[in-house]
């Protein structure tokens, strides 16, 4: 057992880097960009690749949120108090200024990558009017549905046709002030570069993108 | 919210405001949940013991609650605020994001958390909940429990905070070498756990806001009339709707056991492979097993929340997946006891909580057997049994595992130790109290079906019925007031705080023993760490027994034994 262990950190060593007799002072590679052995600038940005994987599981766990109303819904929607929700048109209409706001950012993204900031910075601009033109339409089409006397309180299925186009607006507008942070911040002294920024903010934008196709797909065919 | 670890050392702030209100640091956050946890678990003991204290002896007055109206509803009030304090204040804030805050960069080789903004947001969120949850005991019932609600939301947008940079800093900010075999149990536990935490508390999220809309905003998620009609008969059996809520509170009780047990799974197994000196016994399939006890508990409970409505086997199914649990515990259980096979072992008070761990947990987990089997449960038992099962299981074992830890790291936290006679002392105390509360209450569960019995035999049982709630009175007051030993030694240790502390005292192998007690500022200020080996290579046989994961193959001749 002890003679195993030996062999495997020979093997170890052998592999990472030569060793130079004083352990301690071995340079580690920086793995996350902490640059704390002092050969580094001090304000090393650094790696990018936490705000990746938080956005993921944040994404993942927004996912769950939204998956146990829906799971909820097809449960409840058995019940016999249960009045269909007709979809107003204005919806669908929303739904492709959403669509457009995905491929407005892409394209942004797009121009970022290439260096063409000013281009990056009118795409950016559009998207953000866009998402929050889609935040106004669904105002709109909640009034469209009141006028109606078709309300929160009205039935089990108004309650769920409110609480998912309202909790994906909520989502949705943190995706907007995400949007105006990332065109409004000065990133020359930040800690993350302007592509990382507008990477994460993207990849959580076409999510919101997906998830309302989703709802709209569960309300839709679950009505 | 951009937050970094750009490797500057951190000034140390001046302002007491800077310090601890909006300090950063994990270290300190880690401390404060800690302080938040020690409060609640008081609070929580004294509530139990006068709910003790009311069903012996009923017509006793309590100075503090004599103005508050004594009703039913105000005992189930404090029913309630025991159980979320002690719940979620304690046992998931405990063991997870305590130690967890503290330990968990340190044991990886990293100089904060991914996060620590956000760590600080959801400290103080969850402080929030905490008050939230407090202020409603004081409201009456019907506004209490929206407050209840309210706090519970925060409390998951906490929790899923939390979850969320704990899971981002094991992926992405371990030392170099710190693969994922090389992880002490420790950190794959709260890993884990953070895992299944933000697909738990995501659900919960959801389920707490539309039950607050129902009730606040009069929408009808919730509304069960007509719902109720629709169902299979199995579920709405009673036929009342406190029943429904009941279940959905278990919904959420079932996977919470999960969440507070995971971490302590893994403090236990790292604790006890460090005082037997040996290697965790079978390593891999420890972590797998704690893979599977997240994996199950997800099940089991995504079971409940998603399928119960529609299936009428239900009960059936849940009675597989919760006996089926039994698999992962066993391999944990079997590896603890090789871990202790022919061991010299150390029986610090650390240890001997962590063995008084596995007795709690074997011995609750026999009666769980019971109440997993879906058509023993209604028919033999009463809630007393239940209480009996979860608290020897979930809380009192859970605890003992804080209590392990707390003895094991209190020098890397406070630079002190805790007094080990005085420890070992309130270790027996607790230990043989707990077995004379919970014991007894499996009994008394079991008696109050007598009606199933002949005439004869229920006046004799009645009447033992009677001095077994007396003896469990009297074992819980015996019991709490014990724990003063605990807070003695606790206040000791710290004002009796020397300068000089050696940094291992424990001869352990992991990270956090490399750096001065208690941990400095910035954690690694030599430089991150590189690792060279595993977490746990203890060599029994050799002079010096250990070899701690950052020390290079060729300085380890040299370490002093």
């Amino acid at each position: 057992m002890p003679g195993s262990t030996a062999t495997h950190d020979i093997e170890l060593i052998i592999e990472k880097k030569p060793s130079n007799g004083g352990g301690g002072d071995l340079p580690p590679v920086d793995r996350d960009g902490g640059g704390d052995d002092g050969k580094r600038p001090r304000r090393s940005k650094p790696s990018p690749k936490r705000y990746y994987t938080g956005m993921a599981l944040g994404i993942v766990s927004i996912l769950m949120f939204f998956m146990a109303l829906a799971s909820a819904f097809l449960v409840r929607r058995g019940s016999g108090d249960w009045i269909p929700v007709h979809i107003p048109s204005l919806m669908w209409i929303n739904t492709i200024v959403l669509l457009a706001s995905s491929t407005t950012l892409e394209m942004a993204r797009h121009r970022l990558a290439n260096g063409q900031l000013r281009s990056y910075r009118n795409l950016w601009l559009v998207t953000t009017v866009l998402g929050l033109l889609f935040l106004v339409g669904q105002v709109a089409a909640w009034r469209m549905l009141a006028a109606q006397g078709i309300y929160l309180a009205s039935n089990p299925a108004s309650s769920f046709f409110y609480i998912f186009t309202g909790a994906h607006a909520l989502h949705l507008l943190g995706g907007v002030a995400a949007l105006l942070y990332v065109a409004r911040r000065n990133f020359d002294q930040a800690q993350v570069t302007r592509t990382v920024a507008a990477e994460v903010t993207s990849h959580y934008w076409h999510f919101m993108d997906a998830l309302w196709l989703f709802l709209l797909a569960v309300l839709y065919l679950g009505k | 919210m951009v937050t970094y670890d750009d490797g500057s050392p951190h000034p140390a702030p001046a302002s007491f405001l800077g310090r601890y209100v909006f300090s950063t640091e994990h270290k300190t956050i880690g401390l404060q949940y800690l302080w938040l946890a020690l409060a609640s678990v008081l609070v929580g003991m004294v509530l139990s013991t006068l709910l003790r204290v009311h069903s012996s002896w009923p017509d006793t007055s309590i100075p503090f609650l004599s103005n508050i109206q004594n009703t039913p509803e105000r005992f189930a009030a404090i029913r309630l605020l025991h159980g979320s304090l002690m719940v979620f204040f304690v046992l998931t804030a405990a063991p997870q994001l305590g130690f967890g805050n503290f330990l968990l960069p340190l044991q990886i080789g990293a100089s904060e958390m991914a996060f620590p903004t956000l760590n600080l947001l959801s400290f103080w969120m969850t402080v929030a909940s905490l008050g939230g949850m407090t202020a409603s005991f004081f409201y009456p019932p019907e506004t209490g429990i929206n407050v209840w609600l309210a706090s519970a939301s925060i409390f998951c947008l906490a929790a899923l905070l939390s979850a969320l940079n704990f899971t981002v800093t094991t992926i992405d900010l371990r030392a170099e070498g710190m693969t994922l075999p090389r992880l002490p149990v420790t950190v794959w536990a709260w890993f884990l756990n953070a895992i299944l935490s933000m697909l738990i508390f995501s659900v919960l999220l959801a389920g707490c806001v539309s039950l607050l809309s129902d009730r606040l905003l009069g929408s009808q998620f919730f509304s069960f009339a007509s719902f109720l009609a629709a169902q299979p008969q199995n579920l709405v059996r009673q036929g009342s709707l406190p029943i429904l809520w009941q279940r959905l509170f278990w919904y959420f009780a079932q996977a919470e056991v999960y969440v507070a047990m995971l971490p302590c799974f893994g403090i236990v197994t790292h604790l006890l492979a460090t005082f037997s000196r040996k290697p965790v016994w079978k390593e891999r399939l420890v972590v797998l097993a704690l893979c599977g006890v997240g994996l199950l508990g997800f099940c089991v409970w995504g079971y409940h929340m998603f399928a119960t409505g529609m299936n009428p086997y239900a009960p059936l199914v849940f009675s597989v997946l919760a006996s089926s649990l039994g698999v992962p515990a066993a391999f944990l259980l079997a590896s603890w006891l090789g871990t202790l096979w022919e061991a010299r072992l150390q029986l610090s008070c650390a240890m001997l909580f962590s063995i008084g761990f596995i007795s709690l947990f074997i011995a609750g987990g026999l009666s769980g057997i019971f109440l997993a089997r879906h058509d023993l449960r209604s028919a033999a038992v009463s809630e007393d049994f239940v209480i009996g099962h979860f608290h020897l299981v979930m809380g009192v074992a859970a605890t003992f595992a804080i209590l392990a830890a707390l003895f094991f790291w209190f020098p890397k936290l406070f630079g002190s130790r805790l007094n080990e006679p005085l420890g070992k002392i309130h270790f027996w105390a607790t230990f043989a109290g707990v077995y004379l509360i919970f014991m007894p209450m499996h009994w008394l569960g079991l008696l109050t079906q007598s009606q199933l019995l002949p005439d004869a035999s229920r006046a004799a049982l009645a009447s033992a019925g009677a001095s077994i709630r007396t003896l469990v009175t009297l074992a819980t007051i015996c019991t709490v007031g014990a724990q003063l030993l605990f807070v003695l030694n606790f206040l000791q240790a710290l004002f009796r705080r020397s300068p000089a502390q050696e940094s291992n005292p424990w001869r352990a192998t992991t990270l956090e023993w490399s750096v001065p007690s208690p941990a400095p500022r910035n954690n690694f200020s030599a430089g991150k760490p590189t690792i060279y080996r595993g977490a746990y290579e203890f060599r029994p046989a050799e002079a010096n027994d250990f070899a701690p994961q950052h020390l290079a193959p060729e300085l380890l001749s040299q370490q002093p034994s």
